[in-house]
């Protein structure tokens, strides 16, 4: 179903399948983005994500020429409200911003009346009536974004809510895997891009929001998914697998505990964090048993197509999820993951900038 | 007062003072009598708040009465239900709560016991009692008593005294009676005055920290799943204690309330097959709506269903119309699939389930208006039961009759004894208790159109069939427009 563009972003709507002949290049950036808030990926359609890859794009030369970008949200509040601890998307969501020309507030439980148990929207009001007008929010609560977005006059972007979306992550994670696979003359053709490629995603997926949100976008270019990991980690996952990514039948996935079978023949290996916890709740015997069964070390990385990439959302555990010489390796891109992070988060703030002033 | 013009009419003398008795007149309704099993046009007639005369028309006196207008019924029992007080008045008083019950056609409501502090001694039932005369409502509020000791499952409540204080069974709902040990002392105990002990089947150890049926749509939203075996395992330990218990205390009845899988339901009605005195309960909401209602859905859980009876998926269907997360569809037990749902309905078709009750379980926005697995569990239900028992009916589902029996003779059976006299039925020459209701008449929920405190139900801005005209509890009105 499609929604108005005004609350398309406030419903959890079928993204829709990947249309053969959509418009091209042109078309593509004729494409207008309607979104106010991104809450998840899953209200993107094809031609948002090209849209916004194109944008990055555009960002990341003006980045790479050291250039400064149009200013879109010179004289706008953007505050970055932070329930969980994170490095690299707090760090990246502030440089883009910055370099569009924003005033950064930055929010974290730690110091703020939260912990004297404020509630989520008192805090948001707070927040607003101090000048918020673009709210970037990481909460450990699934869904936590769409209750501050129904109250919220300005825009609201998730940063991660609980195990259920990531999406700038799941994007930059996309706009990698473009820029390896898909030469410079084929982007934006409008067509799902990864057609033909298969990523395997490899860790506790049962937990994992960038897992979840990568679904979402790597079935929309078209991959063939594999997810792996131990059973108690999967759990869930086959339903959905079968089913397909927004009850598409094009977009069903494969899940397996066979790690030989899901990264053999892989373009890309995503290993997911594995963290400690799930050893106290009783979901895994130990670390070391992880890792000597799915800990991805260059020996099983040999099962992948020759230069397979291998990706990391961070922060890792090297010697668990990931051998440190594969986290290091060649093959590696998790570097440039992060470094990514920046044009992708630009193209998004100015994508909703738009919606700003077109309001 | 004329409540519904037209050829089929009910007339309601004098004010409409709630507690005062009536003079009351309905012709050419569709009256349902479980406890007759009969069904079909009637007139009523009801005097100072005595039912006169019921009085079945046929021939051409019932031509153009059917069961699709206006219905009269005995008035409704809940066998479940949660007013706050005392301890939270902020999200229902007893006064609001009978209100609100009123108002869904109930008027006998059985209160469970996990307000603050929790009902485990006879001089809280004393001021519940009071608080009951102070409101003026004629709907009566029966209780039960904590099974354990400040439902903390560690030692028994005061059974006997309990008991003769007059609460109609025994129950730590909110909690399973987490003790197997104390589950079976409880119910050897109460065994011994003929008194159900009233379980809410959870294993703790698998829901820690739950928030929705674990499935296809908890695996999406990223919900931490409830599975459907953490009710089962515990229906099982309780029946495989009953099957001990009863050999040696004959009176021992167990109850379990608000079941919500398909396999708690194959459990009970195999243990109703061999003989068992266990008797249970499901709720409109377990039997209406369904988990994907988490991602965004609005269609009943009958119509989440293919042709064999699996579910759907509702992003294929394109079933996702509103915004995911809604905290007001958090609930203990969690809404399940729509093929435990059907399950259900089900039980209730071939008498595996006894009753349907609301688990009326109002909250203030304080603690529902928060992040989703933040959010208190419960559904304000009470007003809204009949109504979603009804969209049941208009589907094909369930058959009005046997929806009704479930509502009235169903719940005073498993009361027994204790089952107030004349509920759940139509005798001429005793007070009335009827509920009367237009099937034709849709709607809307509103929070201003809710008497209870508690706001927090799902379907608000939904059109709901079966609007209530009037609830008279022992011949006073209890309800009018």
């Amino acid at each position: 179903m499609t929604t108005s563009a005004a609350d398309s972003t406030a419903v959890k709507t079928t993204a829709p399948t990947p249309v053969a002949g959509e418009p091209g290049p042109v078309g593509v950036m004729a494409h207008r983005w309607t979104h106010r808030h991104l809450l998840d990926v899953d209200v993107l359609s094809w031609a948002d994500i090209e849209l916004l890859l194109g944008t990055a794009d555009a960002m990341a030369e003006v980045v790479a020429k050291r250039r400064s970008a149009e200013p879109v949200l010179r004289g706008t509040n953007v505050t970055i409200l932070m329930y969980e601890a994170s490095t690299r998307t707090r760090v990246s969501f502030e440089v883009a911003a910055k370099r569009l020309g924003a005033t950064v507030v930055n929010v974290s439980s730690a110091g703020s009346s939260v912990t004297k148990g404020e509630s989520l929207l008192d805090t948001m009001r707070t927040l607003e009536s101090t000048g918020a007008e673009i709210l970037v929010m990481r909460h450990a609560t699934s869904g936590a974004p769409y209750l501050v977005a129904r109250e919220f006059g300005g825009n609201v972007i998730n940063a991660g809510d609980g195990w259920h979306a990531h999406p700038t992550q799941a994007l930059l994670d996309l706009y990698t895997m473009r820029r390896h696979l898909v030469a410079p003359a084929d982007r934006g053709s409008g067509l799902p891009f990864l057609r033909g490629r298969k990523v395997a995603i490899v860790g506790d997926l049962l937990h994992s929001r960038v897992a979840r949100s990568n679904l979402w976008t790597l079935t929309a270019a078209g991959a063939e998914v594999w997810v792996a990991g131990p059973t108690p980690l999967l759990r869930g996952y086959d339903a959905w697998g079968r089913s397909g990514v927004g009850g598409a039948a094009d977009r069903r996935f494969t899940v397996t505990s066979d790690l030989a079978a899901a990264i053999g023949d892989a373009d890309v290996v995503m290993t997911l964090r594995i963290q400690k916890e799930r050893m106290a709740s009783g979901l895994l015997p130990s670390l070391g048993e992880y890792a000597s069964r799915f800990g991805i070390t260059s020996e099983r990385l040999r099962l992948a197509k020759p230069g397979a990439l291998v990706m990391h959302p961070g922060p890792m555990n090297e010697g668990v999820e990931i051998a440190a010489e594969v986290a290091n390796g060649p093959q590696s891109v998790i570097t440039e993951q992060v470094a990514n992070g920046v044009p992708i988060r630009m193209a998004l703030l100015s994508l909703i900038a738009g919606t700003r002033s077109a309001a | 007062m004329t409540l519904a013009p037209g050829a089929r009419g009910v007339e309601l003398g004098g004010s409409s003072d709630i507690g005062r008795k009536v003079d009351l007149d309905i012709s050419r309704a569709w009256l349902v009598d479980p406890g007759s099993g009969r069904e079909g046009p009637a007139d009523l007639v009801v005097r100072d708040g005595v039912l006169e005369a019921a009085t079945w028309l046929d021939g051409a006196d019932a031509e153009g009465i059917d069961d699709r207008g206006v219905v009269v019924a005995p008035a409704f029992i809940d066998l479940h239900a949660h007013f706050r007080e005392p301890g939270n008045a902020a999200a229902e008083t007893i006064a609001t709560g009978l209100a609100a019950a009123a108002h869904g056609g109930f008027g006998t409501v059985c209160l469970m016991p996990n307000t603050t502090p929790s009902m485990d001694t006879p001089w809280l039932l004393a001021g519940l009692r009071e608080k009951v005369a102070a409101s003026g409502s004629p709907v009566r509020a029966l209780a039960y008593g904590a099974a354990t000791a400040g439902r903390a499952s560690e030692t028994l409540a005061p059974i006997g005294a309990l008991a003769d204080a007059g609460v109609v069974g025994f129950s730590d709902d909110g909690s399973p009676i987490r003790s197997a040990t104390l589950l079976r002392n409880a119910l050897a105990y109460a065994g011994m005055f003929g008194l159900p002990v009233v379980d809410h089947p959870e294993d703790a150890t698998l829901t820690e920290g739950a928030e929705a049926n674990e499935g296809l749509i908890s695996t999406v939203l990223g919900l931490k799943g409830w599975p459907g075996a953490a009710e089962a395992i515990a229906v099982e330990r309780d029946l495989a204690i009953l099957a001990e218990v009863v050999r040696e205390v004959p009176g021992a009845r167990l109850h379990l309330t608000h079941l919500s899988v398909a396999a708690s339901l194959d459990l009970v009605r195999r243990a109703k097959a061999a003989g068992l005195p266990v008797s249970c309960d499901v709720t409109p909401h377990h039997l209406a709506l369904a988990d994907e209602w988490l991602a965004g859905s609005r269609r009943f859980a009958w119509e989440a269903l293919d042709a064999e009876g699996r579910g759907r998926d509702p992003w294929r269907d394109g079933a996702i119309t509103a915004p995911p997360y809604d905290s007001s569809l958090r609930v203990n037990p969690p809404l399940r699939s729509a093929v435990d749902a059907r399950a259900c309905l089900i039980a209730l078709v071939d008498g595996t389930a006894d009753a349907i009750a609301t688990d009326h379980a109002p909250h203030s926005l304080v603690d529902k208006d928060v992040e989703f697995g933040l959010a208190a569990s419960g559904i304000s239900g009470i007003e809204t039961a009949l109504g979603l028992v009804l969209e049941a009916v208009d589907a094909g589902q369930l058959a009005l009759a046997r929806a009704i029996s479930a509502l009235t003779t169903g719940p005073a059976r498993v009361l027994g004894t204790r089952a107030p006299a004349g509920s759940g039925a139509l005798v001429e020459g005793e007070p009335a208790h009827l509920v009367v209701f237009d099937r034709a008449d849709r709607w809307t929920v509103i929070a201003d159109a809710l008497a209870s405190k508690g706001k927090n139900s799902p379907l608000l801005g939904r059109d709901l069939p079966g609007r209530v005209l009037l609830t008279l509890v022992g011949g006073r009105l209890a309800y009018a427009p």
